[in-house]
């Protein structure tokens, strides 16, 4: 057992680091939200990296590095939704420069002669509106369609950054070879570690930003980082973070290894990165004191992702609940064993 | 990054488990339980001794010291197995732990022989002497005095916290021989004999009940310690306490993983809110074995980042408590026992598994209180991990 980096994912996370530092700036996520610049230059550099090929699961851990950075930088193009949702569910449907994204409930699948018809509405669906692609789960199976058969409409959410669509299929015919076969319960289990490290990205760059702030701003004579006070926050916050990422590194491994826990990995993960920003955001926001509850102060793109992903794919409370449900279903013959 | 231990950590751990298998005392070999940390009954002697000869007592250890040289891993799945059966190797755990480690980290050829072996062997056991009535998470500023007269030491002052000292053959006692110096530097140690005249221990009960015993107050009234009783150099105290307590928390935050395996069997949530408590307690105790194994690690390159053991232990400790919480309120009021099972009874623990939810509840402060507390463990996090202003 080992959570440390081998020396090939050092070595990645500091190429990921310095290609975000330059490509992935501050500037240009504020001028994604407030000059409406157009991200598509930053996923032609991604896509030109070969960052979409990596799209098998074995290479989650290394995803999930790459993501984790990503979520820091606040990345404004669908990387996300394409390679931890929409990939998984239709592994080899689009091309390494295509977008997608997920659907997951609200859509059914009649058979109809030799074809499907799709029916059914979903809100809420990351990155639908600007989606080459989408995966749609029905009971029948795993659909992959062009996202221009269904009817999509961007909806406005408090995170500036983000894009989220309403989906609406109205009797769309597609044919017996838009079924991916993929699994979707290991799909899903993608998709909640690829959230949950985009969490502790995003946290850890509130963090950062707390810290900067807290060294640098002088009340009474003297940094405030100096006050106990907030030196404890902080240690709580970087102590979630932690926890946060070892159940989401834990999650990729179980993934990439194809680990019988993976079901329980993926609701830690999402679960305690849920957990994480609750304690990010709260000592964050308020350990910025008034600066912090501007629009021209960056905290908030951080603060937004890391909140908004809580409210993606089930929150911190439901994850729980299906934490405490399958550990207990391991707990009998050896609980001990099975658990750790 | 991997989710198993390596074939070479594996084997070693089947070696260890079958010896476990052949030789664990049985219930029945148990006649009475060990009353305090320093009291070793006549079986848990022969079990420690067993352990010692067959080189599995601190697998980390040379041959002669009751080890096989063992690398920090093969350690870590040694603990593992002792805590998977919730036994402990030493009914003495700081005197093989702390005590023998000092001496043979500081000690001279002839301290390893008289007082390092014979504390390995269980032949005598040992009591650790730093915490004094104003010397609690400030140590440094201890003020027990020893004073060179001779051959001797003059030892005056008094400790508290001393667990198990009424027990205990030897206190390994940390002690000002230079006031005149900064506080770190003027401190030395000196292993002084527990009947030597001058030094009167008094036991003091815990929270949990006055019978339970383990807490003393130690008082040295002009005791007379042979100069030759000096722990590595004088006035060099502040090195050994770093140095033998150093290895000590590098696993310090196995305890708390180890409760927390504990409780994912004790704790049975009722309700749908016990429930969710349970649900944190699982997230904790897997996110802290992940996060161990990366100190585990370092250990092994034999680098120290002892901030980053503060993360452990904070976390690992205030989870033990928060769970045990949980798992004490589910109980409804069966929670009033006492005292009471509350786990299976081992008779090789020290462990009180037949306290009841308070007291088991009660002691999880110790984990936050002893070894740092949370609130010194937050502020070296925020000072050397993230490097907030000292002030």
């Amino acid at each position: 057992m080992q959570s440390e980096f081998d020396e090939d994912q050092r070595l990645w996370q500091s190429t990921v680091r310095e290609v975000l530092a330059k490509e992935c700036t501050p500037a240009l996520v504020r001028a994604v939200v407030d000059a409406d610049a157009d991200p598509a230059g930053l996923w032609q550099t991604y896509t030109n990296l070969g960052w979409t090929q990596l799209v098998d699961a074995s290479e989650m851990v290394e995803l999930a590095i790459l993501v984790e950075e990503l979520g820091r930088a606040t990345d404004p193009t669908p990387f996300l939704a394409t390679m931890t949702q929409f990939v998984p569910l239709a592994p080899g449907v689009a091309e390494p420069k295509q977008t997608g994204a997920a659907v997951y409930e609200g859509v059914t699948a009649r058979r109809d002669g030799d074809g499907w018809v799709l029916d059914g509405a979903a809100r809420h669906v990351l990155d639908a509106d600007r989606a080459d692609w989408l995966a749609v789960v029905t009971a029948e199976g795993v659909f992959a369609l062009p996202a221009a058969r269904a009817t999509i409409r961007r909806v406005p959410v408090f995170d500036p950054v983000l894009h989220v669509g309403e989906v609406t299929l109205a009797g769309v015919r597609v044919a017996d070879g838009a079924l991916t076969g993929a699994d979707p319960e290991k799909a899903r289990h993608q998709a909640l570690t690829g959230l949950a490290i985009t969490m502790v990205g995003a946290c850890q760059r509130v963090l950062d930003l707390v810290l900067e702030h807290a060294r640098t701003r002088q009340q009474f004579g003297v940094p405030i980082g100096s006050f106990q006070a907030v030196k404890h926050k902080a240690a709580d916050m970087h102590v979630a973070i932690e926890r946060a990422r070892a159940l989401a590194y834990f999650a990729a491994l179980t993934i990439a290894t194809n680990d019988p826990r993976r079901r329980l990995a993926a609701s830690m993960a999402k679960a305690s990165a849920g957990e994480c920003q609750s304690v990010v955001f709260r000592h964050g926001l308020q350990l910025f004191g008034g600066m912090g509850y501007t629009w021209e102060n960056d905290l908030q793109f951080a603060l937004k992702r890391a909140k908004a992903g809580e409210a993606l794919l089930g929150g911190a409370d439901e994850h729980r609940a299906l934490v405490a449900k399958e550990s207990l279903a391991l707990t009998g013959v050896d609980s001990r064993a099975a658990h750790v | 990054m991997q989710l198993t231990f390596d074939d070479d950590v594996e084997a070693f751990r089947a070696e260890f488990v079958a010896f476990l298998e052949a030789n664990l005392p049985s219930a029945g070999e148990a006649d009475r339980p060990s009353r305090s940390t320093a009291d070793i009954p006549e079986w848990a002697r022969r079990w420690q001794r067993l352990q010692f000869d067959a080189g599995w007592l601190l697998p980390g250890n040379p041959p002669e010291f009751g080890g096989r040289n063992a690398g920090i891993l093969q350690q870590y799945v040694h603990l593992e197995e002792l805590s998977k059966r919730r036994i402990l190797h030493s009914f003495n755990p700081q005197g093989v732990g702390i005590i023998a480690a000092s001496l043979l980290s500081f000690g001279t050829p002839e301290q390893k022989r008289r007082w390092a072996v014979p504390l390995l062997r269980a032949e005598i056991t040992a009591a650790l002497g730093m915490s004094e009535p104003g010397a609690g998470s400030d140590l440094a500023s201890l003020r027990t005095r020893a004073v060179l007269d001779g051959d001797h030491f003059v030892v005056n002052g008094q400790k508290v916290w001393t667990s198990g000292a009424h027990d205990a053959d030897v206190i390994l006692t940390f002690v000002r021989t230079d006031p005149d110096a900064p506080k770190h530097k003027g401190i030395s140690v000196l292993l002084i004999p527990s009947d030597t005249p001058g030094v009167t221990r008094r036991p003091f009960g815990s929270i949990a009940s006055p019978d339970d015993l383990d807490f003393n107050e130690v008082f040295f009234d002009n005791a007379r310690v042979p100069a030759e009783n000096l722990v590595g150099p004088l006035n060099g105290g502040w090195g050994v306490a770093n140095g033998s307590l150093g290895h000590e928390r590098t696993l310090l935050w196995l305890i708390f993983a180890e409760r927390l395996a504990d409780l994912l069997v004790d704790f049975h949530p009722v309700t749908t809110l016990d429930e969710d408590r349970y649900a944190t307690l699982v997230m904790d105790a897997h996110a802290l074995r992940w996060m161990g194994s990366a100190a585990l690690a370092r250990e092994a390159r034999g680098e120290q980042d002892v901030a980053a053991l503060s993360v452990l232990k904070l976390l690992g400790s205030e989870a033990a408590q928060a769970a045990t919480e949980a798992a004490f309120e589910s109980a409804g009021a069966d929670a009033l026992d006492h005292p009471v099972l509350t786990g299976p009874l081992s008779h090789l623990s020290l462990e009180a598994y037949v306290s009841g939810w308070f007291e088991r509840y009660a002691r999880t402060f110790s984990g936050t209180i002893a070894g740092g507390t949370s609130e010194i463990q937050r502020t070296i996090i925020a000072e050397r991990v993230l490097g907030l202003p000292r002030g």
